[in-house]
């Protein structure tokens, strides 16, 4: 199994014009993206302008993209690079952190000395997604909570999990896809009463 | 939605599906909208697990994104507008070859033409500008004789002719099968015409001695 496989073939359908492939992309990352941005300015809204913008310029730059790294590697280039200028361009401090870290976009001492300027209603569908989803977690059976949250938070592989967890590398993509399908349900159920806005993009 | 499919499109969100699977899967993702859908919220998921505060998990960012882009071409359509011209490019490496192979026949040539003697006679040439200088002032103090006597300024034709050491030493090793008065005026010629240019002085005594030993 090839690492990035599934971006890289999502790639290559926006690379032969298939639009609706990006999409997917752009779900899948962009909160990844914004919470990079947000290392820059402190807006969460200006953090999206700029997630769009370097969304848009990896959109229009995709035919160079040649996948000798992974996509999101590239990614984060062109998104870094658009928040500095964006910032340079409005003549802003970036938020002084050690930028060059590897992964540092998964270090949680930070998060704390974010500031979150989310508007009102912002705050309260993300808090209401945010519970939902942590309600879901905690009412998973161990197994499936340890797998998911393996995944999830310590970014492992299957591989790695299923050592972790002394079981078979399905049995941890089972686990993992019950524990999505349960939190999914709960989910759902918040988007469609007013949210919906990922079905929009079908 | 069949399970199976949703277990694909779990694993291959976690790029554990493999490439061939994913293929397929990507092409059914990017067109079907729920499958798009459960796709999004499989990331919120992630972002709520890694407490990505100050994300805004409700954002409208990525229906904004999809909306600026339908108004750009398509990548395909846009590549194979340009097609034609990369079609072209095949020749381009050949012409900077051709250019660059050009320019080094072109340099070989100019140095050839800067550099008349061969190294090996430039050495040996290199003495008789200064005798036939010396000479010339000679004769002109002398006895005011014409121009016409001096000598030329480049032999370039003698120095292509000077013989070597190792050309003498080549006579005397070979003398056994010349006669005795051809051997004699050969080698007292060398001596006698480029004592300077036929090597070291000790190495024209070696070659006389060498001779002489040689004829007796």
């Amino acid at each position: 199994m090839s690492a990035d496989a599934s971006d890289l073939s999502l790639v290559r359908r926006v690379q032969r014009g298939d639009k609706g492939a990006f999409d997917a992309l752009v779900l899948k990352y962009q909160h990844k993206l914004v919470k990079l941005v947000m290392r820059y300015v402190r807006n969460p809204a200006e953090a999206e302008d700029i997630a769009q913008e370097a969304f848009i310029k990896a959109y229009r730059a995709l035919p160079q993209f040649r996948g000798d790294s992974a996509f999101y590697t590239w990614l984060y280039r062109i998104a870094i690079n658009t928040a500095k200028n964006a910032v340079v361009s409005r003549d802003r401090s970036p938020i002084e952190y050690d930028l060059d870290r590897h992964n540092s976009e998964e270090s949680y001492e930070m998060q704390g000395r974010m500031k979150d300027a989310e508007t009102p209603e912002g705050l309260v569908l993300t808090d209401e997604i945010r519970s939902t989803v942590n309600a879901a977690i905690d009412a998973l059976p161990e197994d499936l909570r340890t797998a998911i949250v393996l995944r999830e938070l310590e970014g492992l592989s299957y591989e790695e999990i299923a050592a972790t967890m002394d079981c078979p590398v399905g049995t941890v993509r089972s686990r993992i896809f019950r524990a999505r399908e349960a939190i999914d349900h709960r989910l759902r159920e918040v988007f469609e009463g007013g949210l919906g806005r990922a079905e929009e993009l079908g | 939605m069949s399970e199976e499919l949703d277990s694909q499109l779990s694993a291959m969100f976690d790029d554990e599906l493999l490439p061939q699977e994913c293929e397929l899967l990507a092409r059914r993702l990017s067109r079907d909208g729920e499958l798009k859908a459960r796709w999004g919220r499989y990331a919120v998921m992630g972002a709520v697990i890694r407490a990505e505060r100050g994300v805004r998990l409700n954002a409208p960012l990525a229906h904004r994104v999809s909306a600026v882009l339908l108004a750009e071409p398509e990548l395909g359509a846009a590549a194979s507008v340009r097609a034609p011209r990369a079609g072209l490019r095949w020749w381009q490496p050949l012409a900077g070859g051709a250019v660059a192979a050009g320019v080094a026949a072109a340099s070989i040539l100019w140095l050839r033409a800067q550099t008349p003697l061969a190294p090996a006679t430039l050495s040996a040439a290199a003495q008789p500008p200064a005798a036939a200088h010396t000479v010339s002032v000679v004769n002109g103090n002398a006895g005011g004789a014409h121009d016409s006597y001096v000598t030329p300024r480049a032999p370039a034709s003698r120095a292509l002719v000077v013989p070597s050491t190792e050309l003498a030493n080549y006579v005397v090793a070979h003398s056994m099968f010349s006669t005795p008065v051809a051997r004699r005026n050969l080698l007292s010629a060398f001596m006698t015409s480029e004592p300077g240019t036929a090597g070291t002085e000790d190495a024209s005594d070696d070659a006389k001695s060498d001779a002489k030993g040689n004829a007796q």
